[in-house]
C-alpha cells in the first residue's frame, strides 16, 4: 500500500457510509459494483480499499440503513449478495448530507475567506 | 447479531467475498489479462483477504470475544504440540500455587481468622506485670466483675474458672477439665450452640454444655444427650445444649454457670473484648486505676506495683510462631517465585524456537497486538490449568498439613480451621493469575517484537547465541538459584536446630517414664496432715504396681514453670528468681536425676516437711560458684504463709530452708532455653488440690492407667485419674513439635525449589545444545576434544550458579537476623550454609549431565545437514 493511497483511505472513513448510501439511492448493487462505482465517478481518486467496505456495509446493516438478499444477477446466472437502501437509510442519508455540507462550507470559509468575499 | 449466529453470518461473509472476488477475476480477464493471471491479479486487487473478514467481523460487534475464544484454541493447540514443554510447565507452576495456597489456607486459618467468636480479634488476656517476668493474669470476684464489665473502653467481659473436676456415677470416676463461665459468656462470644441451647442468666446453677468433642466421645455424638445428666464432683448437672465443634475456649470438656462468688478468697479469671477504636495502650491506661482500687481492696489477688498489659488472645496462642508462620509464608511465595522464574526461562527458551513461526505470521498481516494477545493467552491457559492443579495439590497439602499437626493439638489455636475456604479459594484464583502475568508477560512481549528479517538473519547467525537473550537467560538463573540457597538455608537452619534439640542433655531419662495427674474433689482432704498423708497414700499405692518400678510427687520436665522471688543472703547474687518444684525423695531416682552432691530428705524429713532443700547445678553455679553450697540457707519468697482455698501450708511460718544437695539439670524453662536457677522442696510444703505423680515403669507404660484408676479407686472411690502422659509424648509435643512442623515445611520446599534449580538448569543447557547444535558439529568435526564441548555447555549455567550461590548466601546473612529474630534457626551457621552450597552445585552438575552427553554426542554430518 502506498503512502498516498493510505491517506486517502484515512480521508475517507468518515465519510464512506455517505457515499455508499447515496450510491445504493440508484438502486440495489453488491459490494463489487459499490466499489466500483465510487472508484470509476471520482476518476479513481478514491481507490477503494476491500479492507474498509466490507466493515461499512456490515456496519450499515447493523445499523438497519440498508438491507441485504441473495439474488440472481440479472445479466449472469450466479447470485450475488445486493444491498438495498432502507426508508431509515434514505433519511439517513439526508442528514448526512446536510452534515456534509455544512462542514464542507465551514471548512471553505476558513480556507479560502478572500473568495467568499469577492 | 447475537453471538450464536456467528458462524452462519461468516459463511456468508465468506460466499459474499468469495463471489465479489469472482467478479473482480472476470473483469481483470475482460480487461485482457492473460486467463491464469487473472486470478493473481483479481486477488491482488481485492486486498488481504482474511484481513478483510476480520475487520468486518469487527463491524458485527463480537470480535473481541471472538479473538479470545480464538486465541484460546491456538493456546491450547499449541500446548498439545509440544505435551513434554507443557507439562513441565504446568506442573512446576501447579506445585508453586499449590504450597502458596497450602501456606496460605494455614496463615488464614491461624492468623488471620483463628477464632469463630465475635470480635475475637479484640479479645485479650488482662496480664500483670510486676519485676517477675511471668505475667499474672487477672482474677476478680464478682463485685469487682460487674464493675469491670463496664468500663467504657470494654465490649464486654467473662469470669472464668476452670476447674478439673471428677465425672462420678459410672464405675470409675473420669477426670474432664470443667469451665465455670459466667452468665453472660455465650452472649459475649456470640456463637450458637450446635445442638439444644446455651446457658443465660436466667437459668439454675445446675445446667452444662458441653463441647462438641466431648459430645462426640461420651455421648457418641448422639442427639438425645440434650436433657440427659452429668454428674461432676457428686453433683447433678443437666446437659442442655452441645457447642459448635470450633468453640475450644480454654479447651474445657464441659461448661457450667460461674456461681457468683463475692468471695475476695475465691476469684476468678478475667477476660475481655476492648471496644473497638480504643488501642491496647489506651484501653490498658484506662484500666489501670480500676485495677488499682481493686488491688487495694483485696491485695492478695494482686501482685504488689503491677503494671496492666492487655495481650490478644491469638498472641497467648500463637506467640513466636507467629515470626515462624510470616517467614513460612514469605519463604513459599519465594518457591512460587521461583516456580515463575523457572516457567519465564523454559517460554523464553521456547519463544526462541518459535521466533521465525511468529515472525511468519506478522509477515502474513498479524499485528503486533493480536500477537501479544495469542502469546499471553497461552501464559493465561498455562496459569489457568496450573491454578486448577494447583488447587488440588494445596488440597492435598492441607490434608498433609492436618496429618503433620494431628499429634500436636497445641501448635495452633483449637478453633483454627485449616480448610480450602473461600478466602483461600479467592487467593488462589489471585495467586494463580498474577503468576500467569508474572511470568508470561515478558517473553511474550520480546517474542511480540521479532520481525521477519531478525528471525531468519537469526537462524544464520546462530552461533552463539544472541547475547541479550543469554544474559537474560543468565540472570534468571542467578536469581533461581539464589532464591533456592535461601530456602535451603531455611531448611538446613531449622533441620539443625531440631537435631541440636533432639540431642539435648536432657538430664534425665525419657523412656519408659510417665506421669497421671489428679485433682481433688473440691473441699476433700482439707487439713494439712490429711493431704500429705492421702498423697504419699496414692503414691505408695501406685508404687507398688508390679509393672512399676518407682513412683513420686512432682511434675515432669520440660514443663515450663513460674519463678518465684529468693533471697540468698551471703551467696554471689544475693537475690533473683528461681523456679521452685515440690517434689518427693524419690522424684531423683524416679526420673534419673543424677545427684552431684549432698544427700536427699528421708522419707520422715519430708512428712514433716521440715525446710530442707536440694538445688539444681544450675542455681549452684550462679549463686555460690566458689564456695560450698551444701549448708547455705535461702529464703523463698512466695508467700507460703498466705494459704488460701486451693493451697494448705505447713505448719510453722517459715521460709528459710537450709541446702542439703546439689542435683543435675534438667530443662525447666523449654527445651530450647538452658536450665534456670531451680530449687527442690519437700511436696509437703505447700500441698495444691492437684498433684502429679511421676512413673518409672519396667516396659511401655501406655495401658497402665487402668490400673492405677483401680489402685486409686480402692483408696478414694470419688478420686478421679487424669490421662496418662509420657515424657516422650511431653518431648515431642509443644517445642519440638513445632521445630519438627518447622523443620519438615521447610525440607518439603527447599526439595521443591531443588527440583525446580534442575529443571532450570537442565533446560537452559537443553536450550543452549539444541541451538548450537551447528557449532558444535563443526567443532566436533574438527577435532575438538570432548573436554572442551562440555566445558562450551556447562560453562554457562556454573557461571549462573556461581552467581546465584554468592548472592544467595550473602542474601541469607543478610537476612540472617530477621531469621533469627522470628525464628530459632540460625541460618548464618557457615557449616549449613557450606553443606547447602555444596548440595546446589552437585545439583548443578547433575542438571548438565544430560545436556553435556547431548552434545558430545552430536554427529557433525547430521547437525550440518540439519539446517
Amino acid at each position: 500500500m502506498t503512502k498516498t493511497a493510505q491517506q486517502r483511505t484515512n480521508l475517507l472513513q468518515g465519510t464512506l457510509d455517505m457515499l455508499i448510501l447515496r450510491t445504493l439511492l440508484y438502486g440495489a448493487a453488491h459490494g463489487h459494483q459499490i466499489g466500483k462505482h465510487i472508484q470509476r465517478t471520482t476518476n479513481d481518486f478514491l481507490q477503494m480499499q476491500h479492507g474498509s467496505l466490507y466493515p461499512a456495509l456490515h456496519r450499515l446493516e447493523k445499523r438497519g440503513w440498508i438491507h441485504s438478499k441473495w439474488e440472481t444477477a440479472p445479466d449472469r446466472n450466479r447470485e450475488f449478495k445486493y444491498y438495498r437502501l432502507t426508508e431509515k437509510g434514505r433519511k439517513q442519508l439526508t442528514v448526512e448530507e446536510s452534515h456534509w455540507k455544512q462542514m464542507a462550507d465551514a471548512v471553505a470559509r476558513v480556507m479560502w475567506p478572500a473568495a467568499e468575499e469577492s | 447479531m447475537k453471538w450464536w449466529q456467528i458462524r452462519r453470518r461468516d459463511t456468508e461473509l465468506e460466499r459474499e467475498l468469495r463471489s465479489d472476488l469472482d467478479m473482480e477475476e472476470e473483469e481483470q480477464r475482460e480487461r485482457g489479462v492473460p486467463e491464469e493471471e487473472a486470478r493473481y491479479a483479481a486477488v491482488r486487487a481485492f486486498g488481504n483477504h482474511t484481513l478483510i473478514r476480520e475487520q468486518t467481523h469487527e463491524a458485527w460487534g463480537w470480535a473481541v470475544w471472538e479473538r479470545m475464544w480464538q486465541d484460546a484454541r491456538y493456546a491450547l493447540r499449541q500446548m498439545a504440540g509440544s505435551k513434554r514443554f507443557s507439562a513441565v510447565c504446568i506442573l512446576t507452576l501447579a506445585l508453586g500455587i499449590g504450597a502458596e495456597v497450602t501456606i496460605y489456607s494455614v496463615i488464614h486459618a491461624v492468623l488471620i481468622d483463628p477464632y469463630p467468636y465475635r470480635g475475637a480479634m479484640r479479645m485479650v488476656h488482662i496480664h500483670l506485670y510486676d519485676k517477675d517476668p511471668a505475667p499474672y493474669d487477672l482474677a476478680l470476684d464478682s463485685t469487682q466483675f460487674t464493675q469491670f464489665a463496664k468500663s467504657p473502653v470494654l465490649d464486654g467481659a467473662i469470669a472464668e474458672d476452670v476447674y478439673t473436676m471428677a465425672l462420678t456415677g459410672s464405675e470409675l470416676p473420669q477426670q474432664l477439665q470443667v469451665g465455670r463461665l459466667s452468665p453472660n459468656a455465650f452472649d459475649y462470644f456470640g456463637l450458637p450452640a450446635f445442638l439444644g441451647r446455651e446457658f443465660g442468666r436466667s437459668d439454675g446453677e445446675h445446667v452444662a454444655v458441653v463441647s462438641y468433642h466431648f459430645w462426640k466421645s461420651h455421648f457418641t455424638g448422639r442427639p438425645d444427650a440434650i436433657g440427659r445428666s452429668l454428674q461432676l464432683d457428686g453433683q447433678q448437672f443437666e446437659v442442655i445444649g452441645v457447642l459448635p465443634q470450633r468453640f475450644a475456649w480454654t479447651g474445657s470438656d464441659v461448661y457450667v454457670p460461674l456461681p457468683d462468688s463475692r468471695d475476695p478468697r475465691r476469684p476468678a479469671n478475667v477476660y475481655a473484648r476492648t471496644r473497638a477504636g480504643f488501642t491496647d495502650a489506651q484501653a490498658e491506661q484506662s484500666l489501670t486505676p480500676l485495677l488499682n482500687t481493686f488491688a487495694r481492696e483485696t491485695p492478695a489477688n494482686f501482685p504488689q506495683q503491677f503494671k496492666v498489659h492487655l495481650v490478644h488472645i491469638n498472641e497467648v496462642a500463637i506467640g513466636r510462631f507467629r515470626g515462624f508462620l510470616v517467614v513460612l509464608f514469605v519463604s513459599v511465595t519465594a518457591l512460587l517465585a521461583l516456580a515463575c522464574v523457572n516457567v519465564a526461562i523454559l517460554l523464553l527458551a521456547r519463544g526462541e524456537v518459535r521466533k521465525a513461526g511468529i515472525a511468519m505470521r506478522k509477515a502474513l498481516g498479524a499485528s503486533t497486538a493480536r500477537i501479544l494477545h495469542g502469546l499471553l493467552a497461552e501464559a493465561a491457559l498455562l496459569s489457568f490449568i496450573a491454578g486448577g492443579l494447583g488447587i488440588l495439590f494445596a488440597f492435598a497439602g492441607i490434608r498433609l498439613v492436618h496429618l503433620l499437626i494431628q499429634p500436636l493439638p497445641t501448635v495452633f489455636p483449637p478453633e483454627s480451621s485449616i480448610a480450602l475456604n473461600v478466602p483461600v479459594l479467592l487467593f488462589s484464583v489471585g495467586v494463580a493469575s498474577s503468576t500467569g502475568l508474572l511470568c508470561g508477560v515478558w517473553p511474550a512481549l520480546r517474542l511480540a517484537r521479532v520481525d521477519l528479517r531478525q528471525a531468519v538473519q537469526g537462524s544464520a547467525r546462530n552461533v552463539a547465541g544472541q547475547w541479550s537473550a543469554r544474559n537474560i537467560h543468565m540472570a534468571l538463573l542467578a536469581i533461581q538459584v539464589a532464591l533456592t540457597i535461601l530456602l535451603l538455608a531455611g531448611c538446613g537452619a531449622t533441620a539443625r536446630k531440631l537435631q541440636q534439640l533432639l540431642n539435648a542433655n536432657l538430664g534425665y531419662r525419657p523412656q519408659n517414664l510417665a506421669s497421671v495427674n489428679l485433682v481433688l474433689t473440691e473441699g476433700a482432704h482439707n487439713t494439712w496432715a490429711d493431704r500429705t498423708q492421702f498423697y504419699e497414700q496414692i503414691r505408695a499405692a501406685i508404687a507398688r504396681d508390679p509393672k512399676v518400678i518407682s513412683a513420686a510427687i512432682g511434675h515432669l520436665p520440660p514443663l515450663i514453670l513460674d519463678s518465684t522471688p529468693v533471697s540468698a543472703p551471703g551467696s554471689n547474687l544475693n537475690s533473683g528468681n528461681v523456679i521452685a518444684q515440690q517434689v518427693s525423695p524419690e522424684y531423683f531416682s524416679t526420673l534419673g536425676i543424677r545427684m552431684l552432691q549432698g544427700r536427699l530428705w528421708s522419707s520422715g524429713e519430708t512428712a514433716h516437711a521440715v525446710r530442707l532443700a536440694i538445688i539444681n547445678d544450675s542455681m549452684r553455679r550462679r549463686y555460690w560458684p566458689h564456695t560450698d553450697a551444701i549448708g547455705q540457707t535461702l529464703v523463698l519468697n512466695h508467700g507460703v504463709a498466705n494459704g488460701n482455698v486451693w493451697r494448705l501450708v505447713a505448719p510453722g511460718d517459715d521460709q528459710h530452708f537450709q541446702i542439703i544437695g546439689v542435683v543435675a539439670d534438667t530443662p525447666n524453662r523449654g527445651l530450647d532455653e538452658t536450665a534456670y536457677p531451680a530449687v527442690y522442696i519437700p511436696y509437703s510444703m505447700m500441698p495444691f488440690d492437684g498433684f502429679d505423680v511421676a512413673i518409672r515403669t519396667r516396659s511401655n507404660p501406655a495401658g497402665l492407667l487402668h490400673a492405677i484408676q483401680l489402685d486409686v479407686h480402692r483408696i478414694e472411690a470419688g478420686q478421679a485419674v487424669g490421662d496418662l502422659v509420657t515424657a516422650n509424648d511431653l518431648l515431642n509435643g509443644d517445642i519440638l513439635g513445632r521445630e519438627r512442623f518447622a523443620a519438615r515445611l521447610f525440607t518439603a520446599f527447599a526439595l521443591l525449589g531443588l527440583g525446580f534449580a534442575i529443571c532450570g538448569l537442565y533446560s537452559v543447557q537443553s536450550y543452549l545444545v539444541a541451538q548450537r547444535k551447528r557449532e558444535l558439529g563443526v567443532r566436533i568435526a574438527l577435532g575438538a576434544r570432548r573436554k572442551h564441548i562440555i566445558g562450551t555447555v556447562t560453562r554457562f549455567s556454573m557461571i549462573a550458579a556461581s552467581i546465584g550461590s554468592g548472592m544467595g548466601i550473602a542474601a541469607s546473612i543478610a537476612l540472617s537476623r530477621i531469621f533469627a529474630h522470628w525464628t530459632s534457626g540460625n541460618v548464618r551457621d557457615p557449616w549449613v550454609l557450606l553443606a547447602v552450597v555444596g548440595v546446589l552445585l552437585g545439583a548443578a552438575v547433575v542438571a548438565s549431565v544430560a545436556p553435556a552427553l547431548a552434545a558430545t554426542s552430536i554427529d557433525p554430518v547430521h547437525a550440518l545437514r540439519a539446517e
